[in-house]
């Protein structure tokens, strides 16, 4: 066991992540130069286009270091994003000991000290690694100042590296070996194992990855899992370098992968503890917390044939994605579709986008909404994530929404925008406190639905990219809660419906109304957009009739290359979603509802 | 869709020939020399023997009726390119030999499209003697700068003064054509263009807005952002003056881009275009209709050179229309004229009531100014007219 390292590398955006863990498994010899391709560790086009993790991952490296002796040194990848912090927190709790990544050239930014934060949350052994020390800008004196006065680190252990060209990456693996607690636990003890992520294998089922703690797991072993209580058989447990590796067990400290029959995601819950089934640990592990989706949006298709294909596309994705949850709807402007759960904003982006890439599906999605708590006058309490199921408000009591306690981390100076933006978005009991000298920690609890309106590319703007944000979900509290239709030629576009704070739904219904203004094509007649709350208008735009568009020749008897064009604009109306007796082209949907999902 | 025969079929030349290329034009245009040209009426006139050929092929009693649709029409249009670049004794030969083959009726009318730089005494007289009874003079502007951005090789004393020559010379038809909706045109320096033109008085006038095509040079201009098209609400407003002062002055818009002194002064040959009356195209990239059919010569004149040297048709390509074809065609085309759609002809060839199909449609159209009802037809207002093309594709025609 003394010669095992869990770690994980933690870093603002582009300070490198991938670039390292690249090169810590080539000089491990974990791949062959052939098979290497950049981000090795992001399987997903998506992970690897976006320079995003999105799965956590893990490798195991083979080390021999200066000592003589062979480490084995496990390389966990971890998401980087608040809408995956379950993941986040369940990947450093399967480490000692954490890289923190820094450009030598940026310095320490908002997600440096968010990340160094949470990871000493989970009391892990932390290594400052200043990266690209290759670049004509980089200045690591600087830096290792900062360090000091901003992370509160030891400047003189930082380790100087740049993975791009492989300078200081011998001394970074030392530092691992050197610097970092081996992992602890008692082999022979009842099994306490935590699931910190799984994936689907189409041949195997699902792959649980695992760090033991305490005990050993081992091939054809009955295990029990400690909070959905069921219990399967290890078929398969081993390594993981890129590659499966078996093994005949896994002990105490370990990280690997576990194949036990498992069918789906569905049946599983990330975050439990895995045990021995006839000799039970005596307590799960911390960590397991259900994920719940926070946010909702109905997809469909933009072409409705292409329906079946979707529900093909979801029940695919979801088995390698048990936090997605979905559900039949239909609109009257767009068709039959799905109502989805998402687990936030990027999340949400995330399955459109694997569903769009990986299954070639088109679709459409709805602003999206949280659940709001409704009581009805009946005394009856319904919970409504979807604008079209809200009844009608004489028939409710009293309506709730979800709060959560936002932090944000940034340096002092935008403390007054940030707050600010926190008023407009009606943040409570904001409050702020230094973390070091320059850099502060605000807090405020606000409503989520506001979060979910492009608040993370307004704090992004007004920090100019300096402001990290992260959130944890408080409760519910009354709100006044309006439900906001959009009318385009008197016509109820079901999919624009949304329920919005009483406060909020004029501004709102005004975006909307400018956004499919400035989308919807002109047409033959003069168009009234209009946001209503029941029969009340709160907000309106008109689309004027386009006033010229024939075409002044008709020449030379080549009437064949005219009809083509007036065909070709008949079938650009048919893939126009029709309300009422207006031309909705998808572009206008996606404009709309785009701006939403924010960032 | 107008039965064939119902009206004489209408015969069309193009000359493929420019002095300069205008940065605009979207034609199949070269510049060739002398020889380059007359090469190529030799080869027009073979393109004729070879319908000259099939026609004695089709004098079979069973083919007779369509070969004389085709054969006997009442317009030859010279059009291009720039016809007026041709010879006296050229045109005189490929005249001769249309007259042979295809032995238009009696009081055809012959068209000639002129350069405003090609238009002297001598050759406005040698065209009238020739029989050329309608000349279109294409004058594009009175403006020198226009001119010169359009790239045409005359300046605006040139226009006036073609067009009080070929007044002079007894057309019956003098028409001008001109070019609005330039970047930058106001409305304004537009009606000036109009009044010159209106008070020089030709017969007719055509009216095009400045297309920008994507493989010209100002739609490479266009891609780099050299050249700003004018906004559409702009182009739409010259549209409308356009209509509107002319008509103040006597012009009747008859279609979108045509007006006429009087009715005998509206273009009889343009007319077989947009009624479905059968037309042949002969020389480079020529459309040709015989009410079902539609096809097109090859666009490139050596291409169309080369099949003809070798004695085969210089056909690129085909199409048979359907009836929905022919319906679309019917509507887009209609909606073009001041005529509109004939309601009536359109149930007896279609076998539906265009209107009853399209009720909510009209409806709308109606009260949103567009469209109007007068007993049996369909026409379109002015603002209608501006915007033909999309109340054209509004209609539904499926069964």
């Amino acid at each position: 066991m003394d010669t095992i390292r869990n770690f994980c590398v933690i870093a603002h955006i582009d300070h490198g992540k991938s670039t390292l863990a690249d090169r810590l498994i080539q000089r491990c010899g974990g791949v062959e130069d052939r098979d290497f391709r950049d981000q090795i560790l992001d399987s997903m086009d998506i992970e690897r286009e976006r320079g995003i993790t999105i799965k956590s991952n893990t490798v195991t490296l083979p080390y021999t270091a200066q000592d003589g002796e062979t480490y084995e040194l496990n390389l966990i990848d971890t998401p980087g994003h608040v809408d995956f912090s379950h993941e986040v927190r369940r990947s450093l709790m399967s480490c000692e000991g954490a890289l923190l990544l820094i450009d030598a050239s940026q310095g320490v930014e908002a997600q440096t000290v968010a990340n160094l934060y949470l990871a000493l949350e989970y009391d892990l052994e932390i290594i400052p690694v200043i990266n690209k020390i290759d670049l004509p800008s980089a200045d690591p004196d600087r830096v290792r100042e900062e360090i000091d006065a901003e992370l509160g680190l030891d400047p003189f252990e930082a380790v100087e590296c740049s993975a791009k060209t492989g300078q200081g990456v011998d001394d970074v693996l030392e530092a691992v070996v050197n610097k970092l607690p081996p992992p602890e636990g008692d082999p022979a003890a009842p099994p306490q194992a935590l699931l910190f992520d799984a994936q689907y294998d189409a041949y195997r089922g699902v792959v649980m990855l695992v760090r033991v703690y305490q005990g050993t797991l081992a091939k054809g072993q009955e295990v029990f899992l400690m909070h959905s209580k069921k219990s399967y058989v290890i078929e398969e447990l081993g390594t993981l370098r890129l590659e499966r590796v078996a093994q005949r067990e896994l002990p105490a400290g370990a990280v690997g992968y576990v194949i036990a029959g498992v069918k789906s995601v569905q049946d599983i819950a990330i975050g439990d503890t895995i045990t021995d089934a006839g000799r039970h640990a005596d307590e799960p592990l911390p960590g397991y917390k259900e994920a719940k989706p926070v946010v909702f949006s109905s997809m469909y298709p933009v072409a409705s044939d292409e329906y079946e294909n979707l529900v093909k596309a979801l029940d695919k994705l979801h088995l390698n994605d048990a936090s997605l949850t979905y559900e039949k709807d239909a609109s009257m402007a767009l068709g039959f579709g799905f109502r989805c759960g998402f687990l936030g904003l990027l999340h949400l982006e995330v399955v459109q986008e694997r569903l769009e890439r990986e299954h070639g599906l088109s679709l459409l999605l709805s602003a999206p909404s949280v659940r709001y708590e409704l009581e009805l006058k009946t005394g009856e309490e319904v919970a409504i994530d979807n604008p079209s199921l809200y009844p009608d408000p004489s028939e409710i009591e009293s309506t709730a929404e979800p709060f959560i306690k936002a932090s944000v981390m940034m340096p002092e100076r935008y403390i007054g925008t940030v707050m600010e933006l926190c008023r407009e978005r009606r943040g409570e009991k904001t409050t702020f406190n230094y973390l070091t000298p320059g850099r502060v920690e605000l807090t405020s609890e606000m409503p989520l639905a506001e979060v979910l309106f492009d608040f993370y590319d307004r704090l992004k703007t007004v920090t100019q990219g300096y402001g990290s944000f992260d959130y944890e979900m408080l409760d519910y509290r009354d709100s006044d809660l309006v439900k906001v239709d959009i009318l385009v030629n008197q016509e109820r576009v079901d999919a624009l419906s949304q329920l919005v704070h009483r406060e909020k739904a004029r501004q709102r219904a005004l975006h909307y109304c400018e956004r499919l203004a400035d989308t919807i094509p002109r047409q033959q007649f003069k168009i009234p957009i209009q946001g209503v709350i029941g029969s009340t208008i709160i907000a309106r735009t008109t689309i004027n009739a386009f006033r010229k568009d024939v075409t002044a020749k008709c020449y030379g008897g080549d009437i064949t290359r005219k009809r083509k064009l007036i065909e070709k604009q008949k079938e650009g109306k048919k893939r126009m979603k029709m309300v009422g007796s207006v031309q909705i082209p998808q572009e206008a949907f996606i404009a709309v509802l785009k701006t939403d999902a924010g960032k | 869709m107008s039965a064939t025969g119902e009206e004489p079929a209408g015969l069309y030349l193009h000359v493929p020939f420019c002095s300069a290329i205008c940065p605009y034009c979207d034609f199949a245009v070269l510049v060739g020399r002398r020889d380059k040209r007359q090469r190529f009426v030799d080869t027009l006139l073979a393109e004729i023997a070879l319908y000259a050929s099939r026609q004695r092929s089709a004098n079979e009693p069973s083919r007779q009726r369509r070969a004389n649709e085709t054969q006997s029409p009442d317009t030859i249009y010279f059009g291009g390119g720039t016809p007026s670049l041709l010879e006296h004794d050229d045109l005189e030969r490929l005249l001769e030999a249309i007259r042979r083959t295809f032995a238009p009726r009696p009081g055809t009318r012959i068209y000639l499209e002129a350069n405003p730089e090609d238009v002297e005494p001598a050759s406005l007289d040698a065209w009238r003697r020739l029989g050329v009874g309608t000349l279109s003079l294409g004058v594009q502007s009175f403006d020198d700068d226009e001119l010169r951005f359009l790239g045409r090789r005359h300046d605006a004393a040139a226009s006036w003064r073609a067009i009080e020559l070929a007044l002079a010379a007894g057309f019956e038809t003098v028409s001008v054509d001109l070019i609005f909706g330039l970047p930058g045109q106001s409305a304004s320096g537009w009606r000036r263009n109009l009044e010159r033109a209106a008070a020089l008085g030709p017969d007719h006038l055509s009216c095009y807005e400045l297309e920008v095509h994507e493989r010209t040079t100002f739609g490479k201009h266009r891609a780099r952002g050299e050249l700003d098209e004018l906004p559409s609400d702009e182009q739409a407003e010259l549209f409308l003056l356009t209509h509107r002062l002319l008509a103040e002055t006597g012009y009747d818009g008859y279609e979108v881009s045509n007006f006429a002194r009087s009715r005998r002064h509206r273009s009889r040959h343009n007319r077989k275009y947009w009624r479905h009356v059968p037309y042949l195209g002969l020389g480079p990239s020529a459309h040709s209709f015989d009410g079902r059919r539609r096809w097109w010569n090859e666009r490139s004149l050596p291409r169309w050179q080369r099949a003809l040297d070798e004695g085969a048709s210089p056909e690129a390509g085909s199409e048979t229309l359907t009836p929905e074809d022919l319906a679309i065609e019917t509507i887009m085309l209609g909606l073009r004229t001041a005529a509109g759609v004939d309601l009536e002809r359109f149930e007896q060839h279609f076998g539906f009531d265009l209107a009853e199909r399209n009720s909510d449609l009209l409806e709308r159209s109606i009260a949103a100014g567009r469209l109007r009802r007068e007993d049996r037809r369909i026409v379109p207002t002015l603002e209608g007219l501006a915007v033909a093309d999309g109340l054209a594709a509004g209609f539904e025609l499926s069964t």
